[in-house]
């Protein structure tokens, strides 16, 4: 269980910057629960702060019920993946491992099974800088599998994954939750989420846009539309017309219609034997009903920035 | 509105169903005492600077040994044969100064502070480890090169043996002056978080500033410099009572205050700030 209640981080210097504006949400154990957001949402800043590595201008956050640094045996309570690496390169992944798992008195028994989960084992005794951006990624992993945590928060774990390494993440987050663990991941790409997550938290420049689970969002994601195609479109278009309804045509003899279902305009169409060539239902894609969702967010943020400057 | 507030923010129990870990691991300060020692030498930069500054002091032990012809008979014994000792304590420093700010040029420091959320016990186990294997290193280096440059000494006016009045106190007090110099340095290293920053500021603030105080014309300046950190240090490294020099006594206390002061702002920014 993470929980964060007002979450605000203010940047201070000339120009404050609020990365996180009082964020308030909660994630389960059980379900993978998706953090999205575009570039400088406040993603990687929210997830420094449920580690106690930054410090909230205001609010408060938990994780198993305790501030971090509450508790006495952090690394098998969270287990974490950091955007910024965190390694030291002149040490072996194994040397790295093993330095961490001293602080709890983890074994080197241990160290050897995360290692072999990561697929790293051949490579365990290579210093770190050697090791391409997969690899490193991989060692990240498995520094946040080391004590074996209850809760994992990782901040975009499948970048630099080749797409075999994308799938182990995908089936690795997938384990821990149904073992009832809680998993926090945060990601750009919906449509990565929409496959490794059941539920939800969308942030936009530091705010909370939605909390939901990924099949609400796809259920409300509203914007289907249906694509008419008829020699008589002019006529349809009347003919359907009411207040809840938009229809849109780029070319003519085509139609774009918002608000009404295929079935209607189908029976609508035969009723005054309108002929069709085309009646399709658009579903709209899960990456555009998150750039529609996040768009505000993202659009202000350049005019914004210009006039503070 | 305020109730669901209050709801939200004052009712734990849901937290319970987060699967307990009824597991052995704990953070101690022996643990995390034995993760820095582990880290410590799984570098190599650690094992470049400490076997370059045990060289150093001894080629230049042996040197000054071999090549002595009674023109330096005012130096005292100890202070000859260690001269090398002013240039292993830039090694040391240097170490000192990886051994934290190493970890801010890296990012180790976000996994170092993840796995010890309460953050002081990583900053006093590296000092800790650190002054543990810088004095040994250093004392062990020191007598051994006092030994070696014997062979060639023994006859002339420097002639001595470790059971002399003072050798031994001398050999064992220029350990401590390199070691609590050298933790100003790891505590600079803390302060600055930077490689290069935490060398420029004990190189200048250390090494250089005070030499630079003592040629102005005014005798409270001279007396204020004899209190700097390395001019505490050399009162504790010789046999003889060294001139322009507090006692040994006072150089060790204020040596070891200046590593505190030092080591207390680290804490102070470790604990305050974000990384
Ligand atoms: N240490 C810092 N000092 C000043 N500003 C910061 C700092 N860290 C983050 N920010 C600012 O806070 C905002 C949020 O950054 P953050 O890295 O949390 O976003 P993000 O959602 O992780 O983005 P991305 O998807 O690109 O990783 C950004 O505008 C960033 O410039
Ligand atoms: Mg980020």
């Amino acid at each position: 269980m993470i929980r964060a209640h007002g979450l605000t981080k203010r940047y201070g210097g000339k120009r404050p910057k609020t990365a996180v504006d009082d964020l308030t949400f909660e994630v389960r154990p059980g379900t993978v629960t998706g953090f999205l957001g575009p570039n400088g949402a406040g993603k990687s800043t929210t997830m420094r702060m449920l580690l106690g590595l930054d410090a909230p201008t205001s609010g408060r956050c938990t994780v198993g019920g305790r501030a971090y640094d509450r508790h006495s045996a952090p690394l098998t309570e969270v287990g974490a993946l950091l955007e910024a690496r965190s390694i030291h390169p002149g040490r072996s992944a194994y040397h790295h491992l093993l330095a961490l798992a001293h602080t709890h008195g983890i074994p080197r028994a241990r160290v050897r099974h995360v290692l072999e989960a990561a697929g790293l084992t051949e490579v365990a005794g290579r210093r770190v800088k050697g090791f391409s951006l997969g690899m490193g990624q991989r060692l990240g992993i498995a520094t946040a599998l080391l004590g074996d945590p209850g809760t994992l928060i990782l901040d975009e774990p499948v970048n630099g994954l080749d797409p075999e390494g994308v799938l182990w993440i995908r089936n690795l987050l997938k384990a821990q939750a149904a073992e009832g663990r809680t998993v926090l991941v945060s990601s750009h790409l919906m449509s990565e989420m929409a496959l490794t997550a059941e539920h939800l938290i969308i942030v936009g420049r530091g705010r909370l846009l939605a909390d939901t689970t990924v099949e609400r969002f796809v259920r409300d994601s509203g914007t289907r539309s249906v694509k008419v195609v008829s020699p008589a479109a002019a006529r349809l278009a009347e003919l359907i017309a009411g207040p809840a309804v938009t229809i849109t045509s780029d070319t003519p003899g085509t139609l774009d219609v918002q608000g009404a279902d295929a079935e209607h305009i189908g029976r609508t169409a035969a009723a005054h034997a309108i002929p069709l060539f085309e009646l399709t239902p658009q579903a709209a894609s899960l990456e555009q009903a998150f750039m529609d969702l996040t768009h505000d967010s993202v659009e202000y943020a350049t005019p914004l920035e210009g006039a503070a400057a | 509105m305020t109730a669901t507030a209050t709801d939200t923010a004052t009712h734990p129990s849901p937290d319970r169903a987060t699967p307990a870990h009824p597991t052995p691991y704990r953070i101690t300060p022996a643990r995390v005492l034995r993760s820095e020692w582990h880290k410590l030498w799984t570098l190599r930069s650690t094992w470049i600077t400490l076997l370059t500054a045990c060289v150093l002091v001894l080629t230049v032990g042996i040197t000054m040994g071999s090549t002595y012809d009674g023109d330096d008979a005012d130096i005292d014994t100890v202070v000859f044969v260690l001269f090398g000792t002013q240039l292993s304590l830039i090694c040391f420093a240097v170490l000192g100064i990886l051994v934290t700010a190493g970890e801010y040029a890296t990012g180790m420091i976000r996994a170092s502070l993840t796995a010890v959320p309460r953050r002081l016990p990583v900053l006093w186990s590296k000092a800790a480890v650190f002054t543990a294997v810088a004095f040994t290193l250093c004392l062990v280096t020191n007598v051994v090169t006092f030994l070696v440059a014997q062979i060639w000494l023994s006859g002339s006016d420097k002639e001595l043996s470790l059971t002399d009045d003072g050798v031994l106190g001398a050999l064992a007090g220029s350990a401590v002056g390199i070691t609590l110099m050298s933790l100003i340095a790891l505590g600079l290293g803390a302060l600055l978080r930077s490689v290069p920053g935490g060398i420029g500021a004990f190189i200048g603030s250390v090494l250089i500033l005070p030499e630079v105080l003592t040629t102005l014309p005014l005798d409270a300046v001279d007396t204020a410099t004899r209190y700097f950190p390395a001019q505490a240090a050399s009162s504790l490294g010789s046999i003889e009572h060294v001139k322009d020099a507090v006692s040994p006594g006072t150089g060790l206390f204020v040596l070891a205050l200046w590593a505190a002061a030092v080591l207390g702002a680290a804490a102070l920014r470790l604990r305050r700030s974000d990384v």
